[in-house]
């Protein structure tokens, strides 16, 4: 007879310097179901799933399979007992091939040479009874990341694992490649397997899961099944107080321009035509234009444009009545901050402390140096300061490592910073990216607050939801050019999908939408 | 008194001084397994021979030769003291010159041909400049900048190589490494632009150049030889200390420091806040370069060591090699290097009391300086162990105290019952 439950993790608790990271969490999966595991940043959910995966050991707590004590040593033991894990940032070899990449580890081998035939023939069944279409030759560097992401879904399956983990799969998909994701767990599902879904995302939960564990701060809320519960009543459990999903905002009062770009190219580096062609807009004083579009389509290059990362071809940008187009990035600075789209490339020196990633661009100010020596004690107020004003949370407060922060503290870190250095143009990209609501509740009432400090926001998103609600001009890139500007008030979502679809154009081409 | 030794205990930088100093351990000990086999199976030697060249390997700085029924004998030998800090004033620049580029990201393995440029330097400007003219304290401070900028110009080559180019750094050390190697033969070779230079008072001599002492150029002693007399010490090790404290300041109390440490940590973090990483890169090659040089500069400038070359085919000096293991060992801080480097000669000074009492060669020591350099390569696998060590102990204690104990005296205790447990 089996056990309705397959897994059951049973009072775990794992620390690390300075913080619990789960504090008597329990967990119980049933066979067969979709069991969503919701919290915020930093709540404990990957580490839980890093128990559960073998890759920590807990300091107290069981873990159960049937039933029965096992215990998970390191990823193989994982294997051995059916369990396995697609991990946030994928865990692939590069340069192999697709199927090199899914044999790895479990290789079928005869007299120590690998059977690569019979490898192949088995993925081949897999995949194309799950409708997960790959190239198997193709090198694991050469695909899409929707396509990495079937390959490790295909490893989970070439290995018979019963009990699938994905730790926020969908962070990284487009619209399309979710709902593909979304109907092969539910196929999963039918046929008896197990699926853990690690997510932030309300939406995604409602549709998939069956029932949703909610971890915050590290100890664990509650158990609910979906049918029982809204988005709303979720997010509240996940966040511990009443959360706002709608941003508040009264209409905004443009004043003079601050950002002025005209004809603005930036070449590209994977293609021969322009990445951004002949881009021009305005922004102005206290209003927030966003940048919509389909990932790809030159947003990325015209933010490196502007902000000096990279250099442009032609066009001219004005910064507060100033021509800043071929101005260094360090003079840039002095008008304009920037939270940067990646931000373990870009907006944290990883390995230095939070406190010396909080005066990044400001360290040459007489505040925090004199004669080219460090004030330190004034480093540390101002990154204290920070801390305590933007709630940035670590395990060791200014002297953490920022590598060893959560996402969305390490976020919360870089938009303290740039807000606080007080410029009139803040460009933000994709601020809010894999962030929970808590999270991304707060970043939008900064953004606006900005506005309203009479700043201007240039907002550069993917998120429909985010363009629609926070924006108060949506232009919209279609293959590095403006094809049309909106007024979110009048638009619908669905005219601004056909125009991101490159389906709709305005008809004032040229003019800069 | 017991709390104040967990905190320190439990401070990055102890744990990396405790890693090295039991790699360092570790690397002895094997060294004196290698030397009593081979003491055994030698028949000069046998378990006599190898045990004294285990003592010898573990004191032979306090070594003072044999008495007259033959036993080794110990003590304060001020000539070995003085000659191990003579020998560590080179290996403590160039440690450091391959400790600053480590700690901004890049692999300095140019220090050979840099210190070959700064030997250059030294030696034309140092001899070139007739005393009668200028005063020789002058020609020494001329000689000492002329070797450090040597040094710096050559390491700016990779720099630049990899700023604007993306060439890795490594190759282009390397082959400058060569090319310096090269350059220096045909500075100084017969028929060459300083062929004068070539030392022809001592007629047994060939290919060799004046020892600066030749033009009254040398190092002040700075009364280092009244203290280790019989010694080569000089003033050298004091400017090597004195930068060795310029190099720390430098890299953790100034903006440049962070700027360089910026670049190296995150080169696309250092562009986006407006830090030039370009320019940041060449610098610290050129800091780099310029410790290499400094090296080589009061090595020679000493007035008792002599730059041999050869047209047929040029070696790279061991001293610019030498800068990675210490650097390795000292964990890349700038005060550690000054520790690392007397002990790395300390080991040479080891190697020529066994050469000079026992029977073994200087190559014994060769093999231990190997295994320790291995074994510090280890280092962050030792700290990690001690780091996993210490929580294990803390938190058996930890459950095994009594809820009465205040939190901040746990740590003292947990070292303290753990030690004892």
């Amino acid at each position: 007879m089996e056990a309705e439950n397959i897994i059951e993790m049973l009072h775990i608790t794992k620390e690390f310097p300075g913080i619990i990271a789960n504090d008597d969490i329990t967990l119980q999966l049933r066979r067969g179901e979709i069991h969503a595991l919701l919290g915020e940043n930093g709540a404990g959910k990957s580490t839980l799933m890093s128990v559960l995966f073998g890759l920590y050991q807990p300091e107290a707590g069981e873990i159960r399979k049937n039933g029965q004590r096992v215990k998970v040593n390191n990823p193989n033991d994982a294997t051995v007992l059916g369990i396995g894990m697609v991990h946030q940032h994928f865990k692939l070899v590069d340069v192999f091939t697709v199927l090199d990449n899914i044999i790895l580890g479990a290789e079928t081998t005869k007299l120590g040479f690998l059977q690569k035939k019979e490898a192949r023939k088995k993925v081949e069944e897999i995949s194309k009874k799950y409708g997960l279409s790959v190239d198997l030759d193709a090198k694991v560097e050469d695909i899409t990341v929707g396509m990495q992401q079937r390959v490790e879904i295909l490893k989970m399956l070439y290995r018979d694992n019963e009990i699938l983990i994905f730790d926020e799969p969908t962070a990284v998909l487009t619209p399309q490649e979710i709902e593909e994701l979304m109907a092969t767990m539910k196929e999963f599902a039918k046929e008896g397997k197990s699926i853990l879904f690690i997510s932030h995302k309300l939406n995604e939960i409602m549709e998939v899961a069956d029932r949703v564990t909610v971890l915050r701060k590290g100890k664990y809320v509650g158990t609910v099944n979906t049918c029982d519960t809204d988005k709303q009543s979720l997010s509240n459990m996940m966040v511990g107080r009443p959360v706002q999903l709608q941003v508040e905002k009264e209409p905004a009062k443009p004043g003079d321009v601050v950002l002025s770009v005209e004809g603005l190219t930036v070449p590209s580096h994977s293609h021969k035509r322009n990445a951004v062609n002949g881009v021009s807009f305005q922004v102005r004083k206290g209003e927030i234009v966003c940048i919509a579009g389909i990932d790809g389509n030159g947003q990325t290059e015209l933010v490196y444009g502007l902000t000096g990362l990279e250099k442009c071809s032609a066009g001219k940008v004005t910064l507060c009545g100033e021509d800043i187009s071929h101005a260094s990035i360090r003079h840039r600075g002095n008008n304009m901050s920037h939270i940067p789209e990646d931000r373990h490339k870009h907006g944290l020196v990883l390995d230095f402390t939070l406190e010396q990633n909080m005066v990044l661009q400001r360290f040459r100010e007489p505040r925090f140096q004199q004669g080219g020596f460090i004030k330190k004690g004034s480093v540390r107020e101002y990154a204290e300061t920070l801390i305590q004003q933007y709630d940035v949370r670590s395990g060791q407060g200014p002297v953490t490592l920022a590598r060893s922060m959560s996402g969305g503290n390490q976020q919360k870190a870089i938009i303290a910073r740039e807000v606080d250095r007080d410029k009139p143009l803040l460009v933000a990209v994709q601020p809010t990216r894999g962030l929970d609501v808590g999270a991304i509740e707060y970043i939008h009432k900064q953004l606006v607050a900005e506005r309203d400090k009479g700043r201007a926001v240039l907002l550069v998103s993917l998120e429909l939801d985010e363009v629609m609600s926070l924006s108060d001009r949506i232009l919209v890139m279609y293959e590095g050019e403006i094809v049309g500007e909106l007024d979110p008030k009048t638009t619908t979502v669905q005219e601004l999908g056909l125009y991101m679809a490159g389906a709709k154009r305005s008809q004032k081409e040229g003019e800069g939408a | 008194m017991k709390e104040k030794g967990s905190t320190l205990l439990q401070k990055e930088s102890t744990k990396s001084v405790l890693a090295s100093l039991i790699a360092i351990l570790i690397g002895m000990a094997v060294g004196a397994v290698i030397i009593l086999i081979v003491g055994i199976f030698n028949s000069n030697l046998g378990l006599k021979g190898a045990l004294e060249g285990i003592q010898l390997v573990f004191g032979g700085l306090f070594s003072t030769g044999r008495n007259a029924a033959g036993a080794l004998t110990f003590g304060f030998n001020p000539t070995n003291m003085g000659n191990m800090l003579f020998r560590a004033t080179p290996l403590i620049l160039t440690g450091l010159s391959v400790a600053v580029a480590f700690k901004t990201g890049l692999f300095n393995i140019g220090a050979p041909g840099q210190y070959l440029m700064g030997t250059a330097a030294t030696l034309i400007l140092a001899l070139s400049i007739p005393t009668s003219v200028v005063p020789a304290p002058l020609v020494w401070v001329i000689a000492f900048v002329g070797g450090c900028l040597a040094g710096a110009i050559w390491g700016c080559i990779p720099g630049l190589v990899k700023a604007f180019l993306n060439i890795n750094e490594v190759l282009a050390c390397i082959m400058t490494n060569w090319i310096a190697a090269n350059l220096v033969t045909w500075l100084f070779d017969n028929g060459s632009l300083f062929e004068n230079l070539q030392n022809h008072v001592e007629n047994t001599k060939t290919a060799y150049i004046y020892k600066t002492s030749f033009n009254g150029v040398q190092t002040a002693k700075l009364g280092l030889d009244k203290l280790f007399p019989g010694s080569q010490v000089n003033g050298g090790i004091v400017v090597a200390i004195i930068i060795a404290i310029l190099v720390y300041i430098l890299m953790t109390k100034t903006t440049l420091g962070y700027q360089l440490k910026a670049c190296g940590a995150s080169r696309h973090a250092a562009r986006y806040a407006g830090i030039a990483d370009k320019r940041n890169i060449v610098l610290s090659m050129a800091i780099a370069g310029a410790l290499s040089g400094a090296a080589a500069a009061l090595y020679y400038l000493s007035g008792n060591t002599e730059f041999y070359w050869t047209s047929a085919y040029q070696t790279l000096p061991a001293t610019g090699f030498n800068g990675i293991p210490v650097a390795l060992l000292a964990a890349s801080h700038p005060i550690g290097v000054i520790f690392a480097g007397c002990f790395m000669s300390m080991l040479d000074i080891v190697g020529l009391q066994m050469t000079n009492l026992t029977a073994y060669n200087e190559y014994i020591t060769d093999v231990i300086i190997a295994l320790i350099v291995y074994l510090s390569a280890f280092s962050l696998v030792i700290r990690m162990l001690i780091s996993g060590r210490k929580k294990h102990k803390a938190a058996k204690v930890d459950a095994a105290s009594t809820p009465q104990v205040p939190p901040p005296d746990d740590g003292g205790t947990a070292e303290k019952g753990g030690g004892e447990a």
